[in-house]
């Protein structure tokens, strides 16, 4: 057997399993003090807009008990400064890179895949139709299955990228949104962004952030976000998917891996240790390589154990 | 049933101005108040623990461009005096002159006085909102009154945002050049999650954790 690190997710190889998520990773340079780039499985850049976009006031960020919530309002510097500034320095260091892109309309979702499409550099596209913290567009798409799966098809005839489709955990049904992204031709699932959450000054009695409301991450979500991972590779068994959830440690990794997700990504964690992501790829190997298994064989050992007992009363 | 050490906060880590740092000793000084979770349990550490820091991070204030025999004002806040020993260390070894003007709302804001006994090449003035210490009122009404144009070549202030939006509309009519160390909430600390943004002027938000934290006021959008 080999203990070789790569996993396919579709057209999508990768070297290893341990992605970096959205949101948390900036554009991958910020991170070059504490990680060397190439040797991530790959990157998701902050979620990329059509045109540069400004985000929310502050205050933006609040901590909560083992974890955070969030409300940036996704600022970002806009596609075209993402191709010209930033995607050649990470293909220069060998990076990864997966585009991560959001708006507001259907169309923005199209002209942003058109505009990367062809770009040097790019291994795959991720579809943000998940983020809670912004009026329009986001999880507007991400929470009905029909929104759902019309932007992925419409996305879809637009790029030749591998397509991977972030899914929201505020979904009614969440199994239903997976079902019509892949359908709609989604290759991968990335699951899950933030829970919607909400903290309140007790003093004051006004929320912490100046959205209201924001999104919940780090390890305080970590159960759910597993929950979730097991529920889709259960319906969707052919689905590739990447797990995101309060990931820090390799224990964290070999959940989701068992849970049936073929790679994950790391968030939070990278705010409080930057070099985490890097971390966790060297105890992969180490793991690996001790037991002379490869990463993919660690992927869905939860379900080739059977079902767990509190699914019989669940739905299929 | 026993009860372990740990907690589920803090969670993130903690921003801290360096108070004194020495190449010599491998040194360095922060200036804690215990205000919420994560200073509480720094509070707790016993000597001799080891905790893991990231830094240096982000700017600090600039002494650049100022003449020997130049005289500097330092205007604090309560905890906003922590940043000033280095300073005035530096000010000093450039025979700058710095007055030092330091408020609170109360004499236990001023607690940290004593850190600043002997390091102060100018005067000393005190403020507090209750009078229990120094002048009655506010700090910025205390160095309004001290000063006129042409009495500094720079001020350098930290404190609480409310301090600084006061202190903006003086600095601004004595044409006074100022260095403002601003306070956000942090996450990362290097410019990756966007959270402790400072609404500015120029463009719609700066990054007050790689592009500060000391900012000069006209680059920030009072509100």
């Amino acid at each position: 057997m080999t203990s070789s690190l790569e996993v396919e997710l579709g057209s999508l190889r990768l070297k290893n399993p341990i992605l970096t998520a959205s949101g948390t990773f900036g554009y991958g340079l910020e991170f070059t003090d504490w990680v060397e780039l190439a040797r991530l499985g790959g990157l998701c850049t902050k979620g990329l807009s059509l045109r540069p976009h400004a985000g929310n006031e502050p205050p933006r960020i609040c901590e909560t008990p083992a974890g955070m919530l969030n409300a940036i309002g996704l600022q970002n510097i806009g596609v075209e400064a993402f191709l010209s500034e930033k995607l050649p320095r990470l293909r220069s260091m060998g990076a990864t890179v997966i585009a991560n892109v959001w708006g507001d309309l259907e169309e923005d979702y199209v002209a942003i895949v058109k505009a990367l499409e062809g770009a040097q550099g790019l291994a795959a596209v991720e579809l943000n139709i998940s983020c809670p913290n912004v009026e329009k567009g986001g999880m507007l798409f991400g929470n009905s299955p029909s929104a759902t799966a019309s932007l992925v098809s419409r996305v879809r005839e637009a790029t030749r990228f591998p397509l991977i489709v972030k899914l929201s955990p505020n979904a009614p049904d969440l199994v239903e949104s997976a079902r019509a992204a892949r359908t709609a031709g989604a290759d991968v699932l990335s699951l899950v962004n933030t829970f919607v959450g909400m903290a309140i000054d007790p003093e004051t009695a006004r929320p912490r952030l100046s959205f209201g409301t924001g999104g919940l991450s780090g390890p305080a979500i970590k159960p759910l976000a597993v929950r979730m991972v097991y529920q889709v590779a259960r319906a969707l068994p052919d689905t590739p998917l990447m797990g995101i959830g309060g990931i820090s440690s390799l224990s964290d990794v070999l959940e989701f891996l068992a849970a049936g997700a073929t790679a994950v990504q790391v968030g939070t964690a990278n705010f409080v240790e930057p070099g985490v992501s890097q971390r966790l790829v060297e105890e992969l190997e180490k793991y690996c390589l001790g037991r002379g298994v490869g990463a993919a064989s660690l992927v869905g050992r939860a379900h080739r154990l059977g079902p767990a007992p509190a699914e019989a009363g669940a739905e299929g | 049933m026993l009860e372990v050490p740990g907690r589920v906060r803090p969670y993130l880590r903690r921003a801290f101005s360096v108070a004194d740092a020495s190449a010599d000793t491998g040194q360095v000084e922060l200036l804690v108040k215990t205000i919420g979770a994560g200073t509480a349990a720094l509070e707790e550490l016993i000597e001799g623990s080891e905790v893991r820091l990231l830094g240096p991070l982000g700017n600090g204030f600039g002494i650049d461009g100022l003449a020997g025999g130049a005289r500097v004002a330092v205007v604090a806040g309560g905890i906003g005096a922590a940043p000033f020993p280095l300073l005035l260390r530096a000010l000093e070894k450039r025979a700058i002159a710095a007055d030092f003007f330091f408020g609170g709302r109360a004499e236990s804001d001023l607690a940290l006085l004593d850190r600043f006994e002997g390091h102060v090449s100018g005067e000393i003035f005190l403020s507090t909102d209750d009078g229990s210490a120094g002048e009655r009122g506010r700090v910025t009404d205390l160095f309004r009154r001290r000063t006129q144009a042409g009495r500094y070549a720079r001020l350098y202030s930290c404190g609480p945002m409310p301090m600084f939006a006061a202190l903006a509309p003086i600095v601004a009519g004595l044409r006074l050049p100022s260095e403002f160390s601003t306070e956000a909430e942090m996450g990362c600390g290097f410019g990756a999650c966007l959270g402790c943004v400072i609404p500015g002027m120029e463009k719609p938000f700066i990054i007050s954790c790689t592009e500060g934290p000391v900012l000069a006021p006209e680059k920030i959008r009072w509100q």
